[in-house]
């Protein structure tokens, strides 16, 4: 098993530098991208596809458009009209350079059954069809966990076996968008949160095995604000042996990891009892910081645990999008190396917008928001 | 990890990993609910809503935790359990007498519905599945009971299956242990990994059994360590059952009832709510293939037996208070004051005394049909407590009376006072007691009784409530104020805990907003019907019924889909039921003659919460088209003024 993590040398660009290195990137050729984004309510949707056009390119830019359907009862319903704005205004974008497709995903079967996150892996079957692109960029804005996490799994899982396949066919770059916006993401809430957690799709390794049930489990929950019932019952699907919570620091709200640790205090402490040597630390506003830390504790427990067959390693991401596909990579290259590592998730129902006690408008909320571009597969990885 | 601050707050059994702990803080008065006959040798189901308590029981007859047991079966805090264990012929002197295998259905057997096999091949795929992993259970279950260690002492064990067993050619016979377990092991990962992978799944993985021959074969004498039987019994639980899709839970149903095995299989489920009838296999009977469900908190329910759960409740919290490192050892309800007959409680009662005293009597006026009843209570002795509750209970009698007297025929003749005495039950007692506190704000919700009440039969949140008055003890001692927890503090901080669960409804729980709809109609009626001033339904009404029939047109998907919003109530009753914030009992006979009802009684937390009296007893009938009003205009009281009592 190889020490050298794949994401050790990354590119990522934030607020002046994403324009700069899209502009750049833009320039350099032509460019045909394909965007794929989630349909929603958020008003992050349209930011990162807006922030591209604005940087230039004359090249296609074709997007997927992904429709999570939530189901009639979902709260999210009493905003389908912002989902409808959004929409128009992607439209509107998008007219004069591709064509939007869109791709149904039903997050419950008929029997209420969860089955979003294998319908978001099929969103992309086939590399054949990214292959007239030379860039796929995922935007994770407005999509839940639930739906990003196994797409761009997917995506790398392609890439990579295509790499493999043929190595003389140009495979076309993977970016991530994230347009960060903690104030948003305060007053956005989740509502009926699902009885029991389960493992991701394609993330699920060999954590329910019975044949391997005595090996130690170890969870690595990446805490955020507001998420003690999620972590309950993922703590009942995972019953680990040993808990390392991931905290933001450094941060934009210096405070920001006292006051999770005091939100959680009785769960981490009194029930679980974390030992406080376990906790992580992991920089808010860096996914591949965070990706380096569970990579790291991944690797360390399994080595300090041999004479127990090593360990399983159950990643739980309930921070900001950012630390989430953090968390994302780093159980995607350890699966990749045969490690046992899965990610544990709790679904909702739906979400409900508003109610923070410094609630602000939309365009308020606008200026604070930050683009973040993760640029994770093809030619600056390239020898 | 650290020994806990707080034990209360050590909740489901998987929180506890030490089993001396864990068996420490059992309960041994939870052992009543198991049947004294055909423990080892049938099929049981065990039902509650979560934190019943279900997995907690199954843990207990794990190898691990009897092997314990027998280690520390003399000591103080294990004695009775280790008795109560060997009663049931779980453990003797010798060391555990069975073999108990756990397995839980929370895993990832509902995803075969994702696949794109068809129903056979993925109920095939499901008993291959199941199979491999009973066989792998058991053989590290068999290593632990002989302190063994899995999977390095496999090539002790050999597996004997039964001569008549038919089991499939591409089963390991008898012979070596390892064989069997390598064949397990493979046949779980190929499953496994088709389950988990990016690529389209384009075949079955494996071929697949008919049915659970891994029940048929493994038997506990056949199981042979270093060439002798391993132990007489074997016992296969399997937790979580409400997990499994409700065909694959119809499957195994159906399996263990056809395959009439010769072990116990007990099956663990959540509560869940209008789902359709069970399937059992035609020819099956009560009793001897298998026994009847248990449900635990119907079991506790003082509908049941009364008074069953408090003393199981209070010994848990005693040994939990036992633990607790930075405490005096003492019993927990001595932690709780529990009276209000205190000085500093007089004065109150006094004046509330004063008060409904100087009512009665202007409601009785100069008529002299109530002056003995006033009389007599007049002379009541007792602390101010018991005479401001004499007094009250004489207005709700009188009141009921007037409202009666319109009807009788001398309505000036005196009532004796061994009237009043047959009239003033423990019910008007109880709303007697209920109107004063709400009335004067005396602390109603308070002492170790009241407690256990507010648990509602559910372990779980009684050691959330019990966890959160120990908190408050906690902090005294440590800032050195030893005693107790007056009335007024417990019934605060217990408000607290019950108002926070209450706001976290919607987040919580699936269709959270409609359960929070439903259950704020259920507390205008309730509150609307309880505060009447003769008490009607004392000490009040808690709860709402259905008649089985119209639970019957709510569970028929064929109505659901003619009629939406009956869909978007049953989902919003079935959430409430299975996270038990109604208590739902079945086949209720009362009032109308022929009538059977669904009695759905609210949390008795959240009779704090929306502050109404603790006891059982009141309902009003409801219709679904009225609930279903609920769900989006909330309750509107009768113009007529009520319908006729129950």
């Amino acid at each position: 098993m190889s020490a050298e993590l794949r994401w050790s040398q990354y590119f990522l660009g934030r607020g002046p530098r994403f324009r700069s290195f899209w502009a750049q990137h833009l320039e350099q050729r032509e460019r045909r991208l394909l965007f794929i984004l989630g349909r929603g309510f958020d008003p992050r949707m349209c930011a990162g596809v807006r922030a591209i056009l604005a940087a230039g390119g004359t090249g296609v830019l074709d997007c997927l458009l992904v429709h999570f359907d939530e189901g009639q009862d979902s709260p999210s319903r009493r905003h389908d009209e912002l989902a409808r704005e959004n929409q128009a205004a992607l439209e509107e974008l998008l007219r004069p350079r591709g064509a939007i497709t869109d791709r149904l995903v039903r997050m419950r079967s008929a029997e209420g059954r969860r089955i979003g996150s294998r319908g978001a892996a099929a969103v992309v079957s086939d590399l054949a069809n990214l292959m007239r692109y030379t860039d796929v960029v995922v935007d994770v804005s407005a999509m839940p966990r639930s739906i990003y996490f196994p797409l761009i799994g997917k995506l790398l899982y392609l890439l990579d076996r295509g790499n493999t396949a043929d190595s003389s066919t140009a495979l076309p770059n993977l970016h991530v968008v994230v347009a960060e916006d903690a104030r948003l993401d305060r007053s956005i809430r989740d509502v009926g949160i699902d009885d029991t957690a389960s493992y991701i799709p394609g993330f699920a390794s060999d954590l329910d095995m019975e044949a391997t049930a005595e090996v130690p489990k170890v969870w690595i929950p990446i805490l955020g604000e507001r998420q003690a019932t999620q972590l309950e019952r993922i703590y009942h699907l995972v019953t680990p042996d040993e808990i390392c919570p991931v905290l933001p620091s450094p941060s934009l709200y210096p405070r920001r990891g006292d006051d999770l640790l005091l939100e959680y205090r009785e769960l981490l402490f009194d029930r679980w009892r974390v030992e406080p040597q376990n906790i992580i630390y992991a920089s808010e506003q860096n996914p591949f910081e965070a990706y380096r830390q569970v990579h790291r504790t991944v690797r360390h427990y399994h080595q300090a645990l041999q004479p127990l067959r090593g360990c399983k390693a159950a990643i739980s991401a309930l921070s900001s999008k950012l630390l989430s596909v953090g968390a994302l990579l780093a159980a995607y290259e350890l699966k990749q190396l045969e490690f046992s590592v899965g990610i544990a998730h709790a679904e909702v129902q739906g979400y409900e917008m508003g109610g923070t006690d410094d609630e602000e408008s939309g365009e308020a909320m606008a200026r604070e928001r930050e683009l973040f571009t993760l640029w994770l597969a093809g030619e600056c990885y390239e020898p | 990890m650290r020994e806990p601050r707080n034990p209360f707050h050590l909740r489901a059994s998987e929180q506890i990993e030490s089993d001396a702990t864990f068996l420490r803080l059992f309960g041994p008065g939870v052992l009543d609910l198991l049947p004294q006959d055909g423990l080892w040798d049938r099929v049981q189901i065990f039902r509650s809503a979560p934190g019943g308590g279900k997995t907690s029981l199954l843990r207990l007859f794990t190898p691990a935790s009897l092997l314990t047991l027998h280690s520390y079966r003399s000591g103080e805090d294990y004695k009775e359990l280790y008795q109560r264990l060997k009663g049931l012929g779980a453990i003797s002197d010798d060391g555990p007498q069975i073999l108990g295998i756990m397995l839980s259905c929370a895993r990832n057997y509902a995803t075969f519905e994702d696949l794109a096999f068809d129903q056979h091949q993925q109920e095939r795929l499901l008993h291959a599945l199941l199979n491999a992993r009973l066989i792998l259970a058991t053989l590290r279950g068999a290593l632990a009971l002989k302190r063994l260690e899995y999977p390095r002492d496999l090539d002790r064990l050999v597996i004997r299956p039964p001569r008549h067993a038919e089991l499939p050619s591409t089963l390991p016979g008898a012979g070596p242990a390892r064989a069997l377990y390598d064949w397990a092991c493979s046949v779980e990962k190929r499953v496994c990994e088709t389950l988990d992978s990016f690529s389209p799944v384009t075949g079955i993985p494996i071929r697949g059994q008919d049915t659970l021959h891994a029940l048929s074969f493994l038997r506990p004498d056949g199981i042979l360590c270093d060439g002798r039987p391993i132990t007489g019994q074997l016992l296969v639980m399997i937790d979580d059952v409400h997990k499994l899709t409700p065909g694959q839970r119809r499957k195994l149903l159906e399996t263990l009832f056809d395959l009439r095995a010769p072990v116990g299989v007990w099956l663990a489920e959540r509560l869940e709510a209008l789902s359709p009838d069970e399937v059992l296999a035609p020819g099956a009977t009560t009793g001897r293939e298998y026994g009847e469900p248990i449900n635990l908190e119907e079991f506790w329910r003082p509908g049941g037996n009364a008074r069953r759960f408090e003393p199981v409740v209070i010994n848990i919290a005693d040994r939990r208070v036992k633990s607790a490192q930075d405490i005096e050892v003492g019993p927990f309800a001595g932690y709780l004051h529990d009276t209000l007959d205190g000085a500093e409680w007089q004065a109150a009662f006094e004046r509330a005394c004063a008060t409904v005293a100087e009512r009665v009597r202007k409601r009785v006026g100069a008529a002299a049909r109530y002056q003995d009843w006033v009389r007599a209570i007049e002379f009541v002795e007792g602390t101010p407590r018991e005479r401001t509750l004499a007094w009250r209970a004489l207005e709700i009698i009188i009141e009921r009376d007037l409202r009666k007297s319109q009807l009788v025929l001398f309505p000036d003749l005196v009532l004796a006072p061994e009237e009043l005495g047959r009239k003033d039950d423990s019910e008007v007692r109880g709303a007697a007691e209920f109107f004063l506190a709400h009335e004067f704000g005396i602390p109603y919700y308070f002492g170790s009784s009241r407690l256990a009440n507010l648990a509602s039969c559910n372990i779980e949140q009684f050691l959330a409530l019990a966890g959160d008055l120990f908190e408050e003890i906690l902090a005294l001692e440590l800032l050195g104020r030893h005693g107790v927890l007056r009335p007024e503090r417990q019934e605060a901080i217990l408000k607290k805990a019950v108002r926070r669960r209450w706001e976290e409804i919607p987040r919580r729980i699936p269709n959270g907003r409609d359960v929070w709809a439903l259950l704020e109609a259920i507390r205008q009626c309730a509150r609307w019907e309880t505060d009447r001033p003769n008490a009607p339904y004392a000490p009040g009404v808690t709860g709402i019924a259905l008649t089985m029939a119209d639970r019957a047109r709510l569970a028929d998907p064929s109505v659901r889909k003619r009629r939406p919003e009956y869909e978007r109530l049953a989902r919003a009753l079935s959430s409430c039921i299975a996270h038990n914030l109604l208590e739902a009992s079945i086949d209720r006979s009362q009032g109308q003659k022929g009538k059977t009802w669904m009695v759905l009684y609210l949390n008795r937390l959240l009779c704090l919460q929306f502050e109404l009296p603790l006891q059982y007893g009141g309902w009003r009938p409801k219709t679904p088209d009225e609930l279903c009003r609920w769900l989006d205009h909330g309750f509107r009281p009768p113009k007529n003024g009520g319908s006729s009592l129950l």
